[in-house]
């Protein structure tokens, strides 16, 4: 259950610690936006697997978006976000965006801004706080901002903190009692940061048929804060010719540190070295199907493709 | 009994279309029956064993016939995202299964390359490595009938020296699998160059693909 906080605290020094993450690897750049009003630190794990097979990392730190860096409305964290895309678009070949949570909003937003991007990635997508954690009122949240309690109050991320993991959900309590800032995010957040993120999901849901990227959809069945119908959303209408979508029953919505994180960091190389070969770039080449099983299940769905479209 | 049609109305609303349209359907339809169905006609305000009946038994049954609707269209939502789940799970071990039967080919083809090795070592012209991602583009099926990509290194076997100096050029500049005839230097005369058939196979190991020339002996 959440609660509302009154309390607003100062800006925490792990916060700092979050910052910018970048690696240089291949000619495939890979941006990544963490989720709302938190920091890189969540897409850590991700971040390093990504670098460890030769990719270009970036995670970056957006102004009035990210933790402890002001508020801005959301056209500025687009413009932003467009911005930190435009520079790995100038040295890199080929840049793939990939969202976890509200990021993934930002990055549906992204790709209709610049829709020569290589591929999208979109982890626990959330177009709507509609988990089954989030109590029914949480609509009197999107009220009060138009009301004086704007700037006082601040909503308080509570148990599970979208984990299914034990072990990390005690230690994650443990750091967010300490302090205001955990592994998986901010411990809360503030009224008009939730404004511009329901004012970005609203934007994020419109014209999504006209994104033609390779797209991969990664979502836990039971994540408790967005739930299976905001990647549905997606899935339905999305325009590209090359989706892969993936369901998780292990986890909640921090899939990147649940406990199938080691599946989602495998899968989304796996499926960007597959767009980076289907579009033909020619240093990588995709793996050759030899699994009869594989080369079935692949015309299977091919046929399927057919007739949808 | 006036209430079983808006009971059956409520129950066929829940299981097409969910708990609150279903909801709104049984309050609306109380409040119709007792109007209509129940004399006398056109009174909320009279009430009697007929109106008591109605207020209790309609809205009874109807909601435990849609909470028994809602909990298994619940079950069905959930059985139907298990199963995504399991079809996910499938098409990564579908992948993981591809992944597999790659090194094992790529395993096989090395004890193949060992034991080619051992049997034919003194035939031995050249062992040449290509390139790692060219050859596996080529192993894909996609460009089997066009010459094979530029070599990244040349390793010289015993006869490599007996080459005709025009064919160690063609050959390091484009060799590829199947029967060739070259000019070998003769054994007693060293100034005189014989055709000889010659055979090249390719091995796609582990660490990379090779091709491998040699006489046919």
């Amino acid at each position: 259950m959440a609660t509302v906080d009154m309390e607003r605290p100062a800006v925490d020094p792990l916060a700092a610690q979050s910052a910018r993450f970048f690696s240089e690897g291949d000619g495939h750049a890979v941006l990544m936006l963490h989720g709302l009003s938190s920091s890189p630190l969540e897409l850590r794990y991700l971040a390093r697997y990504l670098q460890g097979e030769g990719f270009t990392v970036c995670a970056p730190v957006i102004e009035g978006y990210s933790a402890g860096l002001g508020e801005l409305p959301m056209e500025q964290w687009v413009e932003n976000a467009v911005r930190e895309f435009d520079a790995l678009a100038a040295r890199y070949e080929r840049v793939s965006i990939c969202g976890l949570s509200i990021g993934g909003a930002l990055a549906l937003r992204l790709i209709r801004e610049r829709p020569a991007a290589q591929s999208l990635v979109l982890l626990s997508l959330t177009l709507a706080y509609d988990g089954w954690a989030i109590p029914w009122y949480r609509f009197l949240l999107d009220w009060a901002y138009f009301t004086p309690l704007r700037h006082r109050y601040r909503y308080r991320e509570a148990e599970p903190f979208g984990v299914r993991n034990e072990a990390l959900r005690k230690k994650i309590a443990r750091a967010m009692q300490r302090s205001d800032f955990s592994e998986v995010g901010p411990s809360t957040i503030s009224l008009p940061a939730l404004h511009q993120a329901l004012r970005l999901s609203r934007a994020a849901r419109k014209d999504v048929a006209a994104i033609e990227n390779d797209t991969l959809v990664i979502h836990a069945i039971d994540d408790e804060t967005s739930s299976p119908r905001n990647p549905r959303h997606v899935i339905d209408r999305i325009g590209s010719n090359f989706l892969r979508t993936l369901w998780l029953d292990d986890s909640y919505h921090m899939i990147t540190s649940d406990n199938e994180r080691e599946i989602v960091a495998r899968e989304t190389v796996l499926f960007l070295r597959e767009s980076e070969a289907a579009r033909g770039a020619h240093d990588s080449p995709g793996q050759p199907v030899v699994s009869k099983a594989l080369a079935r299940r692949l015309r299977q769905l091919a046929a399927v493709g057919r007739k949808n479209t | 009994m006036p209430g079983t049609t808006f009971c059956i109305a409520a129950s066929l609303v829940e299981y097409f279309l969910g708990l609150g349209p279903a909801m709104t359907v049984m309050v609306l339809g109380l409040g119709i029956a007792d109007y209509m169905f129940v004399p006398p006609y056109g009174y909320f305000t009279y009430i009697d064993a007929r109106d008591v009946i109605l207020v209790v038994s309609y809205p009874l049954v109807t909601v435990i016939v849609i909470i028994l609707i809602e909990r298994l269209r619940r079950e069905q939502f959930r059985a139907q995202l298990i199963a995504l789940v399991a079809q996910s799970r499938y098409e990564m071990l579908l992948r993981h299964d591809n992944e597999r039967a790659l090194a094992r080919r790529a395993f096989d083809e090395t004890h193949r390359l060992l034991r080619h090795l051992a049997q034919h070592h003194d035939g031995f012209i050249l062992i040449k490595g290509l390139e790692r991602n060219a050859a596996q583009r080529a192993s894909a099926g996609q460009s089997t009938a066009q010459a094979l990509p530029a070599a990244a290194e040349v390793a010289p076997g015993p006869l490599f020296d007996a080459l005709h100096p025009e064919d160690v050029q063609r050959l390091t500049h484009a060799l590829s699998p199947g029967h060739h005839r070259l000019r070998l230097r003769s054994e007693q005369h060293k100034r005189e160059y014989r055709h000889t058939n010659c055979s090249c196979e390719r091995f796609t190991t582990h660490a990379g693909d090779f091709l491998v020339l040699r006489t046919e002996s």
